[in-house]
C-alpha cells in the first residue's frame, strides 16, 4: 500500500487517471437516484435544449431526452460489458495461451495458427460479422461477442508470459517433484504472471470500451431503448449543427473513459512491472 | 606537479529509493599513479561497481554524489556530459563484466571497433579500420582481419571479451577500469586473459582499476589492493602486505574462506563470515562490518576511521590478531570427519553406461558424448570441468530432466534412464537436484513453508499439516534458518539463504542421492564457504551420496572423495580425489589445475595457456577431442586415434596417448 502512494507520488498523471475512472464508476452505481429525469423521458417542449436549459444540465436532443441521464445510464451498461469483457477474454486467453506455450509442439503450431486467422480479421469486423449473423445484441451476446475478438490478444500476451517463466528452474524443480502439469501451470507458474496479464486485462479495458462504442455507432451495438455512447452519437449526427453538445457530450464521455484507463494500465504496469 | 592518474577524495554515493536513501559509496578515497594497477575486492554489494560507474559518471539520475574525482588534476564530478565525452572511452576505457552484452549483436564486430577510431579520434574510415586490426592484434588474436568481419555471436566468451578490451585499448587509454572481466569465463580463458592485461598494461603505459571478488585474481593483476566492505574502504595498500599481514578482520576472513589449493575437507572446514552484506543508510556511522565481526568491542563505533598501519598500507581496523577476544577461528576450522573414508567393498549406488545426450535432429550436438562411471553410496562425487563439457547435461540426465539419448543409468537395481514424467514417485524421492541459481529454483510467488512442504507432500506422503510445519522447523533449523523464515518469500531471503532453502528442500525427504549443480557458484565466497560447510556437515550427518558439478576445481578438491573431469562430452579423467589431483595425469587436469588462480602471493604459478577453443560439439571427434589445445600433444596419433583407457589402479583411469612415466 505504502509502495503505491509512492509510485502515485512519482507519476501524477496515473490520479487523474483513477479520478476520473472512479467519477464514472459512481455515476454508474448511484448517478441515476440523483437524476430528476430517466434516460427515456421525453420533454416534448424542450427539444435541443442548449446546456443549462429547463434543469437539463447537459441539455436534450431532438426528443428532448435528457442528455446528462442518458449518459449517466449509458455508462451503467458500457462499463458492464467492458469489465466483463476485460474478465472474459483475459481468462479464456489464459487458459488458451498457457496450455499452447506450456505443451508446446504441434498443440502451440496449431495454435498460433488459429490465433492468426483469428488476428487477420479486425476486432471490430468480427464482432460485426458475428453480431449481424445472429442479429441479437444484449448485454451478454455483446460480451462474449467482444472477447472472442480480443482472445487472440490476450492469449498471445499470456503464452508470452509463460514462455519466459517455463524455462525457469524453479519450473524444473517441480517437474522432477512429479508435479502434474495443471499444477506447473496453475499453481507454481501463474502467480509469477499476474503482472502482464493484469495490464493486458486493464488495457483490454479501454479498448473493449472503444469497441462497444463503434459498434453502438455502427448501429450493430445495444439496441434501443438501452442507451449507448456510442449509439448517441451516431442518433445525433444529423443536429450537430443545430445542437453540437447532443455529440460532444457523449464522445467526451467516451474520450475520458479511455484515456482514463489507458493512464491507469500504464501506471500498473509501471508498478507491477518495471519497478519490481 | 604529481604522477597521480586518479585521485578520488571523499566520495560519498548516495541513492534514493523508495525505502529510503541509503549508501553506496560512503568516504572512499584512493589515488592510482601512473603505470599502476589498483585491485578493488569486495563481496558483492559492496559498492565496487558504483565506485567505478562514479568515474566514468554512468550513475542513475537517482544518485546523489559528494566529494571528487580528480583525472589528473581535473574533477571529473564537475564536467557538463558534453566534457566528459572527450573522456569516456577515450582516456578512460572500461570494460564490463558481460561480453555478450556489451557487443552490439546487429553490427559486425569490425563495425563496432571502426566507430570508436572515427568517433574519439575523427578517423577516417579507412584509418579506423587500420586502428581496429591494430588493437585486435594487441590482443593476440589470430586473424584479426576475419574477426573484423564477423558479428559477436559468431565468436566465443573469451574472444567476445578479448575484442570488448581490444575496444577499450583502442584509443590508447591512460586508465583502464575493468569491471569483472573474467567472471563470466571459463578459468582457463580467464588465465590467457588476464596474462595479457598484464602484459598490455606494461606495453602501453596504462593504469588499471581492476574490480573483482576474487582474491586470486586480484593477486595476479594488481599491485596495490584495495578491500571494499558496505560501500567503504576498510584495508587499502601494497598487494603483499595485505595478504600477508590483512590488519582489517574482514580481509583476514575474506581470504580464510576461499577453498584454496590442496584444502580438504578432512583437514579442515572453510572459514565462514556471518550474515550478510546490509544495505546501509545514507547517514550511518561506525564500522560497516561490526555485525558480522567476531573482534567487535566498545570501539568498533566510537574510533572508526581508517588510518595508517604501515608505510603505504591503511586499514580502518587493526583488531584482526586482537588478543582480547579469543580467536575462534582454530576451533571453528576442526572438521567433523578426520578420516579419508574407503568405498571400496560397498556396491555402487549409480551406475552410469555408455551415456549420450544429442540435441538437434538435423544439425546433432554431442552434449554428452559416451561416458560410463559409477557412484558408491554416501561419496561425494565431484565433476569438473569448463563450460560446454557436458557435466550439467549429465547430471540433468541422472535428476530426470532430460532423457539419455543413449545409454543406462542404473540406481540400485532400478534403470532411470527415462525422464521424470515416467519415473516413479520412489526414484523421484530418492534423487533430488539443487540448482545453480536458488533465486530462480525456489518459486518467488510461494513461501519458504510451501517450498519445502510441497516436496514433503508430494514425494514423502506427509499430509498432516502440523506434523509437516514441525519437520520444516527441525530441517530449516539444521541448515541454519530460525522459525521465522517459514512465512518469508524468497525475494526477502539473500543468496545464501536462498541456498540454504533450496538445500533444506532437497533434504527434506532423505533422498539418497543429491545432485548439486554449481549450488555454490552464484553466490559470494563467504556464503559459498558457509553453504560447502553445511553441505559437508550434512553429508556427514545423512549419509546421502553427492554427485557435485563445479567448474571450480578448488571447490571439487575440498568437499569431493572421487572427482571426474570431463571434457568434451567425454571423460578425461577419474578417480579418488588424491589421485587425480597430485599429481594430474591427463594434459587437460593440470591446465585447468595451473589455471586455478593462487590466492597466496608467495606461490605464483605458471599457468598452462589452452589457446584455441572448445571442439565443435556439432562432429563427432575421431581422435582425442582435446588435441586441438593440448601442449603435451605426442603426434598425429592424438587427432587420428581416440586414446586409450589407461587405468591406473582399481579405481583411477584417464584417456591419453600419453603413458605414465614412473
Amino acid at each position: 500500500m505504502k509502495y503505491i502512494l509512492y509510485q502515485l507520488k512519482k507519476h501524477p498523471l496515473a490520479i487523474v487517471g483513477i479520478a476520473i475512472i472512479l467519477f464514472w464508476l459512481i455515476m454508474a452505481s448511484v448517478g441515476p437516484s440523483l437524476l430528476s429525469y430517466t434516460h427515456t423521458a421525453m420533454d416534448s417542449e424542450n427539444q435541443m435544449a442548449a446546456p443549462g436549459e429547463e434543469g437539463h444540465l447537459l441539455g436534450t436532443d431532438s426528443l428532448g431526452r435528457d442528455l446528462l441521464a442518458r449518459i449517466v445510464y449509458g455508462s451503467r451498461s458500457i462499463l458492464t460489458v467492458a469489465l466483463m469483457t476485460s474478465i472474459v477474454s483475459t481468462f479464456i486467453g489464459v487458459i488458451l495461451g498457457f496450455s499452447a506455450g506450456y505443451f508446446g509442439g504441434k498443440i502451440d503450431t496449431t495454435f498460433l495458427r488459429g490465433m492468426d486467422i483469428l488476428m487477420a480479421i479486425p476486432p471490430l469486423v468480427l464482432s460485426m460479422v458475428i453480431l449481424g449473423i445472429l442479429g441479437d445484441s444484449s448485454i451478454l451476446s455483446l460480451t462474449l461477442i467482444v472477447s472472442i475478438a480480443f482472445v487472440p490478444a490476450t492469449a498471445r500476451v499470456s503464452r508470452g508470459v509463460l514462455l519466459t517463466e517455463k524455462s525457469q528452474e524453479y519450473v524444473s524443480a517441480a517437474r522432477i517433484r512429479g508435479e502434474s502439469h495443471l499444477y506447473i501451470m496453475f499453481v507454481e507458474i501463474l502467480p509469477n504472471t499476474t503482472g502482464p496479464i493484469i495490464v493486458e486485462a486493464t488495457a483490454r479495458f479501454a479498448y473493449s470500451i472503444m469497441m462497444v462504442a463503434s459498434l453502438g455507432f455502427l448501429g450493430v451495438g445495444l439496441q434501443p431503448p438501452t442507451p449507448d455512447w456510442g449509439m448517441m452519437v451516431i442518433e445525433n449526427k444529423p443536429i450537430i449543427a443545430q445542437a453540437p453538445w447532443t455529440v460532444l457530450f457523449p464522445a467526451l464521455a467516451i474520450a475520458s473513459l479511455v484515456i482514463a484507463i489507458s493512464i491507469f494500465s500504464d501506471f500498473v504496469s509501471k508498478v507491477l512491472i518495471h519497478e519490481r | 606537479m604529481n604522477d597521480n592518474i586518479l585521485e578520488i577524495e571523499n566520495l560519498h554515493v548516495r541513492f534514493s529509493t523508495f525505502d529510503g536513501e541509503f549508501s553506496a559509496v560512503n568516504n572512499v578515497s584512493l589515488t592510482l599513479g601512473t603505470n599502476e594497477s589498483i585491485g578493488i575486492i569486495g563481496e558483492s554489494g559492496c559498492g565496487k561497481s558504483t565506485l567505478s560507474f562514479t568515474v566514468m559518471r554512468y550513475l542513475a539520475n537517482n544518485a546523489s554524489v559528494e566529494g571528487s574525482v580528480r583525472y589528473k588534476g581535473e574533477n571529473l564530478l564537475e564536467k557538463t556530459e558534453h566534457e566528459m565525452e572527450k573522456y569516456r572511452g577515450d582516456r578512460i576505457a572500461m570494460v564490463f563484466q558481460n561480453p555478450y552484452s556489451s557487443l552490439n549483436p546487429a553490427l559486425t564486430i569490425g563495425f563496432q571497433l571502426d566507430e570508436v577510431g572515427m568517433h574519439h579520434q575523427k578517423l577516417s574510415k579507412k584509418k579506423a579500420r587500420e586502428a581496429t586490426i591494430q588493437a585486435l592484434e594487441l590482443m593476440n588474436l589470430g586473424d584479426p582481419k576475419g574477426i573484423a568481419r564477423r558479428y559477436p555471436h559468431q565468436v566465443s566468451g573469451g574472444i567476445q571479451q578479448r575484442i570488448c578490451i581490444a575496444m577499450a585499448l583502442l584509443c590508447r587509454p591512460d586508465l583502464l577500469i575493468l569491471d569483472e572481466p573474467t567472471t563470466a569465463l571459463d578459468v582457463t580463458t580467464e588465465a590467457v586473459i588476464l596474462d595479457s592485461i598484464k602484459e598490455l598494461k606494461d606495453k602501453l603505459n596504462m593504469s588499471l582499476m581492476y574490480i573483482s571478488h576474487d582474491m586470486g585474481v586480484i593477486n595476479k593483476v594488481a599491485e596495490q589492493v584495495v578491500v571494499m566492505y558496505s560501500g567503504e574502504i576498510v584495508e587499502r595498500g601494497p598487494k603483499n602486505e595485505i595478504f600477508d599481514n590483512p590488519t582489517h578482520p574482514y580481509t583476514r576472513a575474506l581470504i580464510n574462506c576461499m577453498p584454496r589449493g590442496g584444502v580438504v575437507k578432512e583437514k579442515t572446514k572453510l572459514n565462514t563470515i556471518p550474515g550478510y552484506v546490509k544495505r546501509r543508510g545514507a547517514h550511518e556511522g561506525g564500522c560497516p562490518f561490526a555485525d558480522r565481526c567476531e573482534k567487535r568491542n566498545d570501539t568498533c563505533e566510537s574510533k572508526y576511521g581508517i588510518r595508517q598501519v604501515g608505510e603505504k598500507h591503511f586499514a580502518a581496523c587493526d583488531r584482526a590478531y586482537a588478543t582480547d577476544i579469543p580467536d575462534t577461528l582454530k576451533e571453528k576450522l576442526s572438521p567433523l570427519q578426520q578420516e579419508v573414508q574407503s568405498f571400496d567393498s560397498q556396491e555402487d549406488l549409480l551406475q552410469v553406461s555408455n551415456l549420450h545426450k544429442i540435441y538437434g535432429t538435423r544439425r546433432k550436438v554431442y552434449a554428452v558424448n559416451g561416458i560410463e562411471f559409477a557412484v558408491k553410496p554416501r561419496s561425494v562425487i565431484g565433476i569438473v570441468g569448463e563450460s560446454g563439457c557436458g557435466k550439467s547435461t549429465t547430471g540433468h540426465m541422472v535428476s530426470g530432466l532430460y532423457k539419455p539419448s543413449k545409454g543406462r543409468i542404473l540406481f540400485g537395481d532400478t534403470d532411470i534412464s527415462i525422464a521424470w514424467n515416467k519415473r516413479n514417485k520412489e526414484t523421484l524421492k530418492n534423487i533430488q537436484l539443487i540448482f545453480q541459481n536458488p533465486g530462480r529454483s525456489l518459486n518467488p510467488s510461494h513461501t519458504v513453508e510451501q517450498i519445502i512442504g510441497r516436496a514433503m507432500k508430494k514425494l514423502a506422503n506427509m499430509n498432516d499439516a502440523a506434523e509437516r510445519r514441525e519437520k520444516i522447523i527441525q530441517i530449516l533449523k539444521k541448515v541454519d534458518l530460525g522459525k521465522d523464515y517459514l512465512e518469508k518469500k524468497p525475494r526477502q531471503l539473500s543468496g545464501g539463504e536462498q541456498q540454504r532453502v533450496a538445500i533444506a528442500r532437497a533434504l527434506s525427504i532423505s533422498p539418497n542421492l543429491i545432485v548439486c549443480d554449481e549450488p555454490t557458484s552464484a553466490l559470494d565466497v563467504s556464503v559459498q564457504a558457509s553453504v560447502l560447510n553445511l553441505l559437508n556437515d550434512l553429508q556427514a550427518e545423512t549419509h546421502a551420496a553427492y554427485m557435485f558439478i563445479s567448474h571450480d576445481l578448488n571447490v571439487i578438491n575440498y568437499l569431493s572423495d572421487y572427482i571426474m573431469v570431463m571434457y568434451a562430452g567425454k571423460i578425461a579423467e577419474y578417480g579418488m580425489r588424491d589421485e587425480v589431483m597430485n599429481p594430474p595425469f591427463h594434459p587437460y587436469t593440470e591446465a585447468l589445475l595451473s589455471a586455478m588462480p593462487e590466492v597466496d602471493p608467495t606461490k605464483q604459478k605458471e599457468p598452462i595457456e589452452l589457446l584455441g577453443q572448445l571442439p565443435d560439439p556439432a562432429k563427432k571427434p575421431k581422435g582425442c577431442p582435446f588435441a586441438g589445445r593440448c601442449h603435451k600433444q605426442v603426434g598425429e596419433i592424438c587427432e587420428k586415434q581416440y586414446p586409450p583407457k589407461v587405468q591406473l589402479s582399481d579405481s583411477h583411469y584417464y584417456y591419453c596417448h600419453i603413458k605414465p612415466t614412473a
